[in-house]
């Protein structure tokens, strides 16, 4: 038992690192950080967001249709690496199929790019 | 592994989805005009991929991860066929409103694609993403008129659950790969039979309630009366029939397949699903004043029914399990093709009271009406009354004849809720004029009531033996 | 022409009209349909007439049985459609098809009024065919037939008025109060059919001698078969004759339309009784005590009805009491084994009976359909055929004739040989002594009453004009049980209606007085007539068998050889009763009314018809009604609809409801019921797992 548990030790002392750059990161800037706001630093970012403000209020829908479409397209590109690496390293009939097998993804991802941009989905007015 | 192969097997998914992807393109670059050309041409892939399916090889390919059978082929034809019935609904009716869109037939064809991954998955994985295809299209669809804000909320809620009940499969899943070391029912078979432990059942009561979300059967079943009432009246015909059928037959090889050795523990689990839906759907139904509503109720029961022909575990009971569903399947597109025709002022009719004296101004829609209830009932000797009778006979040669008679006394309460749909639109006075029935959907509903009273008798001698076929394929005694 | 042909149309012709006047009778119009059915009547009155010609005096001397189709065979139970004819069934029905064509023809004025007349005439020939049906039975199946079809033919003509609260009530009366008699009648038919094995008269009768002795063990008590068979059979008979216990429903049947109680309540279907127990008079001479009862029951009921008929105000109510009398008088004849004499007076009563009925009925249409006697008086003027034929009816009733010269009224010889008849057969059975004692006082009794109707209505001072109110003012204490006649609507549309002293009486159309003269003539010559067939000396030619007399059976003729003295004290009682009816109702007239305003215990228990209805509402009725209170709102409220039907719909309901409310519409909701049920099916799995 105590065998299969110490499989996990990276596990734990990893997030425990993390925890502990975390905090020590958000409390140095508690600590060393200037403040000193003016109307253009908690002036509205781009976004359409007050800096300083209730999270739940409501924003353009526009803002959240682009970043879906964003997470698709990035989504598809981390598929890519382990299909990149593992490529050169199969048989050939089998390299073969998985070529075709990535190009046939990415030409329905390509299809769904047609049609959000026909839609207009992509043109902020 | 033969690629001529491959393609001739997977030939009926591979028609939807390059026809859904070839349909959305030429739907983006000619718009909403060429909404009609776009249904037509879905209703020509539809059944292209029917045809395909009924003549496609049988064997595994993607190493087992899809499965062509006898089952698999009997399900897609069926399901192909009641999609495009779906198709015809949907598009007349919508343009109604005003609110067809050429996604509609394109959405109908990805659903389709989704329930045909569905019936040959081979697969946990391969099963979730037909589950996921199938339900993305369904939730799209029930809101597709965005500008109803019922519609809008049924859809949400059947998101969200969605999501839920997706996250419920994926943890069984998870916890039978964890178990098994594979995704591959086979493998995961072998893994039961050689030891079984309750880790894998928890898995498995994870995945079954999963799929139970998927055939909304109680206590998953909270979603199905308000998308029901809400979503538009031929996406809740299409969504009351086709992926009924997919997922209780994802259900059957998910069971039978996969958990063969199981097979004691899971029937318990089925039949506890089984009893809950038919007293849910038996008794809410009652109180319901919405047709639809009480028409998913009635769902509700239908596949408490279903899942009593599939916990017998046997040859006879899948027979009867599809024979049961495709009936269903029918009288239910038929109940819902006749709301779809009906309006009042523009406005859809759903309330019971809406049909009140329906028969003197609407004589050919009420009869068919009362014919679809009374099938719904199990009257002999219509349609229902058939599929029942393959139900309770499996069920009783499998010696479960305690949930046959608990699946009789639940017909009682629900035979009062579709009398009273009868007895209100024979003897109640008129509500009002309608307008005149939409054409497309009244033959729908014709049809199906047609099906119900006279032909069904002829057709049983063909779904029968077709049924039969089919539920040899998991070598079942 | 072939006398099956005949026989046949005799039978048919009455359900023919009946069918033709009740099915089409709305399209063939009221003429049509009155003139079909009473055509009909008349050729079957013919052709009964013929039968007993021929049966009597020409070529069908030998009994015989005409099967025209079987109607049920069941192993032993052997049962036709049949007509039997014999010397009693020809009797009977020249009697029933006499009175009915009589009736029909009146009815042609006496309904002239009223918007239902294929109705009614329907009602009374499928009457009359049902009664041919009882009388021409071969067998108990026929006759049980029969016998429920008068019964129904008879609720549907009291209940004619429909719309009259009282018809209705009095006709479902009459229905209940027959089923008790019917229930008797069935076990009867039950108990020989056990005993013999057959229902058939024929096969029947001989067996009967074989079985006499028969003794049944039941609980500590020994029965004698045969009596128990009899003795159920006159349960039947009692309730279809309104005998004593069984008699409340036939003065409330006096709601019908006057013809009808001539034609049923009392020349013909209440006679029934009667000639059922003579037909079966193979069996009852084997059964004493059952005839016993008989002779008890006949006599407290000719008593009883008497001494109600004296007091009683309604015309009707009057005849109709009269008619119970000599319904007991009937019976009690046949209990002392005279079954000849019994059947004498049933033939001379028919006529004379109808007769008065039809008299009271036109004196009710001279009057306007008023029928309280303390209303009329002085009538005789106005409507004088109906006076004397109500007059000869009277003295057929009362019996009277010339005692020496041997000659007189219908009523006469019948009466006088049943009365010898009972005296006589009180050397062996001690109750035919009672029985003549109670009878003769009866005569005296019916003389009374019969002629204080005819002075009441016909003599004295006119009660009708617009004195009436004092007339009768403070005659109306006695009772309410009185309330609940008088009147038969009279059709609402015509000049008549409105008060009773705004006209004057008027007589009656011919198509009523032609019956009554015909009758009239009945009344008279009945009784001289066949008085030499039915009890003289020519009785056993005439009966031909039909009637069975057994072989220490000998009151008929020794009925013959009486002392004189019991011959006369029918008579004298009648003259008696004459006289004093002639003294309070004609030399002292009004002195009836002092005596019933002064009332007295006596008068008041006869009033009231010796307290029977308001027994029977006590004992029966409200038990009825209490236990079936108890069943009803405990057992099948409380009980089985509670815990059955109405119970489980509510718990549905309310598991309906309940599911309704978790259905609240919120997701987190949904999902919660979501995540319990995976719980539950895991937790439950596991458990099955261990298990």
């Amino acid at each position: 038992m105590a065998a299969f548990l110490l499989q996990y030790l990276p596990i734990v002392i990893m997030l425990a690192i993390a925890g502990v750059i975390a905090l020590a990161l958000m409390g140095a800037a508690w600590l060393f950080a200037p403040s000193r706001p003016d109307p253009e630093k908690i002036s509205a970012y781009e976004c359409g967001f007050n800096a300083f403000d209730d999270a739940r209020m409501k924003f353009d829908v526009r803002f959240y249709l682009v970043s879906i479409l964003f997470i698709i397209f990035d989504l598809e590109v981390a598929f890519l690496f382990p299909w990149a690496v593992s490529l050169m390293h199969l048989p050939h009939p089998a390299q073969v199929f998985a070529f075709w097998s990535m190009m046939g993804f990415l030409g329905v991802l390509t299809v769904g790019f047609i049609y959000e941009w026909k839609k207009g989905a992509l043109e902020w007015e | 592994m033969m690629p001529s192969n491959l393609l001739q097997i997977a030939a009926p998914e591979l028609i939807l989805a390059i026809g859904a992807l070839a349909l959305l393109v030429l739907g983006a670059f000619r718009g909403n005009r060429s909404t009609l050309l776009v249904s037509i041409l879905a209703g020509l892939v539809l059944i292209g991929a029917a045809a395909a399916a009924a003549v496609a090889p049988l064997g595994p390919i993607f190493r087992g991860g899809f499965v062509s059978d006898e089952v698999s082929r009997f399900s897609k034809v069926a399901i192909y066929l009641m999609s495009s019935v779906a198709l015809l609904l949907g598009e007349r009716w919508l343009n109604r409103l005003r609110a067809g869109q050429f996604e509609y037939p394109v959405l109908i064809l990805l659903a389709a694609l989704g329930m045909g991954m569905m019936v040959s998955a081979g697969d946990l994985i391969s099963l979730y993403i037909g589950v996921e295809l199938q339900s993305l299209a369904l939730y799209v669809l029930t809101a597709f008129r965005r500008d109803d804000g019922k519609a809008s909320e049924a859809a949400l809620k059947y998101f969200v659950l969605g999501a839920l009940s997706s996250g419920i499969l994926l943890y069984g899943a998870s916890l039978i790969y964890g178990f098994a070391g594979s995704t591959r029912f086979v493998d995961i078979a072998h893994a039961v039979h050689t030891t079984a432990a309750p880790v894998v059942l928890i898995g498995l009561v994870f995945l079954a309630c999963g799929l139970a979300f998927k055939v909304s059967a109680a206590p998953f079943h909270m979603w199905t009366p308000d998308v029901y009432e809400g979503a538009p009246t031929p996406v809740v015909a299409f969504i009351a029939a086709a992926p009924k059928l997919a997922a209780m037959v994802l259900f059957a090889r998910a069971l039978l397949e996969g958990f063969p050795d199981a097979i004691d523990q899971w029937r318990q689990v089925i039949m506890t699903i089984a009893l809950i839906s038919m007293a849910v759907g038996a008794l809410a139904g009652l109180v319901q004043k919405n047709l639809k509503r009480l028409l998913a109720y009635s769902s509700i029961l239908n596949i408490g029914y279903a899942l009593m022909a599939l916990s017998t575990g046997t040859q006879l009971g899948l027979q009867a399990m599809l024979v049961f569903m495709v009936l269903y399947m029918i009288d239910s597109t038929g109940a819902f093709a006749t709301l779809a025709a009906l309006s009042r002022d523009g406005k859809p009719m759903e309330t019971v009271g809406d049909f009140a004296g329906l028969s003197q101004e609407r004589p050919t829609l009420a009869i068919v009406l009362t014919v679809l209830s009374l099938s719904l009932l199990g009257l002999p000797p219509l349609s229902g009354f058939w599929g029942k009778f393959y139900v309770f006979k499996a069920a009783l040669a499998a010696g479960q004849w305690q949930i046959a008679v608990f699946g009789l006394v639940a017909s009682v309460p629900a035979a009062f809720y579709y009398l009273r749909i009868i007895k209100t639109m024979w003897f109640d006075a008129p509500a009002g004029r309608t307008d005149t029935p939409a054409p497309d959907a009244q033959a729908v509903a014709v049809a199906a009531g047609l099906w119900s009273l006279p032909l069904v008798l002829v057709g049983l001698a063909f779904l029968d033996p077709l049924a039969a076929l089919a539920a040899r394929a998991f070598g079942l005694s | 022409m072939d006398k099956q042909l005949l026989l046949i149309i005799f039978l048919s012709s009455p359900l023919l009209g009946a069918l033709i006047a009740g099915l089409s009778g709305r399209r063939i119009g009221d003429k049509a349909s009155m003139a079909v059915t009473t055509g009909l009547l008349f050729l079957s009155c013919a052709l009964a007439w013929n039968t007993f010609y021929q049966v009597t005096w020409g070529s069908w001397s030998e009994r015989f049985t005409v099967e025209l189709l079987p109607f049920i065979n069941v192993g032993d139970f052997q049962s036709a459609w049949s007509i039997r004819v014999d010397t009693l069934s020809a009797v009977m029905g020249i009697v029933v098809t006499t009175v009915s064509a009589l009736v029909h023809l009146y009815s042609w004025g006496y309904m002239s009024d009223d918007p239902d007349k294929p109705r009614f005439f329907a009602y009374l020939s499928l009457f009359t065919f049902a009664m041919l049906m009882l009388v021409n039975a071969a067998d108990f199946m026929q006759l049980f037939f029969g016998w429920e079809g008068v019964g129904l033919a008879s609720y549907l003509l009291i209940g004619f008025w429909f719309k009259k609260p009282t018809a209705g009530a009095a006709a479902i009366k009459a229905f209940v109060v027959n089923r008790v008699g019917d229930f008797g009648f069935a076990l009867g038919i039950m108990t020989v059919f056990w005993m013999f094995h057959t229902i058939r008269f024929e096969t029947l009768f001989p067996l009967i001698a074989a079985k006499a002795g028969t003794t049944w063990h039941f609980a500590a008590w020994n029965f004698s078969a045969l009596d128990l068979a009899g003795f159920f059979l006159f349960i039947g008979a009692m309730g279809k004759s309104a005998q004593f216990f069984l008699h409340t429903w036939l003065p409330d049947a006096m709601e019908g339309p006057t013809p009808v109680s001539a034609l049923i309540h009392a020349a013909t279907m209440v006679t029934a009784g009667v000639y059922m127990v003579c037909l079966l008079s193979p069996l009852y001479e084997y059964a004493p005590n059952a005839r016993g009862v008989i002779i008890l029951i006949g006599a407290v009921t000719s008593l009883f009805a008497a001494t109600v008929g004296m007091m009683q105000n309604d015309i009707k109510r009057v005849i109709a009491y009269s008619t119970c009398s000599q319904l007991g008088y009937m019976f009690f004849a046949a209990g002392v084994g005279a079954y000849q004499s019994a059947m004498f007076h049933l033939f001379t009563h028919a006529f004379f009976k109808a007769l008065l009925f039809l008299g009271a009925g036109s004196v009710i249409h001279a009057m306007h359909h008023e029928q309280d006697m303390r209303k009329m008086g002085g009538l005789w003027k106005y409507i004088k055929i109906t006076f004397v034929a109500m007059t000869i009816g009277n003295i057929a009733i009362t019996g009277l004739g010339i005692p020496f010269v041997d000659w007189g009224f219908a009523g006469f010889y019948s009466k006088d040989s049943m009365l010898g008849v009972a005296f006589a057969a009180g050397a062996t059975q001690p109750l035919g002594y009672f029985a003549w004692v109670v009878g003769v006082f009866v005569a005296g009794l019916t003389s009374y009453y019969s002629w204080r109707l005819a002075f009441f209505t016909f003599n004295g001072h006119a009660r009708w004009g617009h004195d009436a109110h004092d007339a009768h003012g403070h005659d109306d204490h006695a009772s309410h049980a009185q309330v609940e006649t008088h009147g038969e609507p009279d059709a609402g549309h015509d000049d008549h209606g409105h008060g009773h002293g705004d006209h004057k009486p008027h007589e009656s159309p011919w198509t009523m007085l032609v019956p009554l003269i015909v009758l009239s003539i009945g009344a008279i010559a009945s009784g001289f007539a066949f008085v030499h067939y039915f009890v003289g000396s020519g009785q056993e030619a005439f009966w031909k068998g039909a009637i069975f007399t057994g072989a220490n059976n000998h009151v008929l003729e020794q009925s013959e050889h009486l002392p004189v003295w019991v011959g006369l004290a029918p008579l004298t009682a009648a003259i008696l009763g004459l006289l004093v009816a002639a003294y309070v109702y004609l030399w002292r007239e009004g002195l009836g009314a002092k005596l019933a305003a002064r009332g007295g215990p006596l008068y008041t228990f006869f009033y009231n018809k010796w307290y029977f209805d308001e027994l029977y509402q006590v004992v029966f009725v409200n038990g009825a009604k209490a236990l079936g209170d108890v069943f009803w709102k405990q057992g099948d409220q409380k009980t089985i609809d509670g815990l059955g039907p109405n119970g489980v719909s509510w718990l549905m309901g309310q598991f309906g409801k309940g599911l309704g409310r978790l259905q609240t519409g919120y997701i987190y909701t949904y999902a919660f019921v979501m995540l319990i049920g995976v719980a539950g099916l895991v937790t439950f799995a596991l458990m099955a797992w261990v298990r």
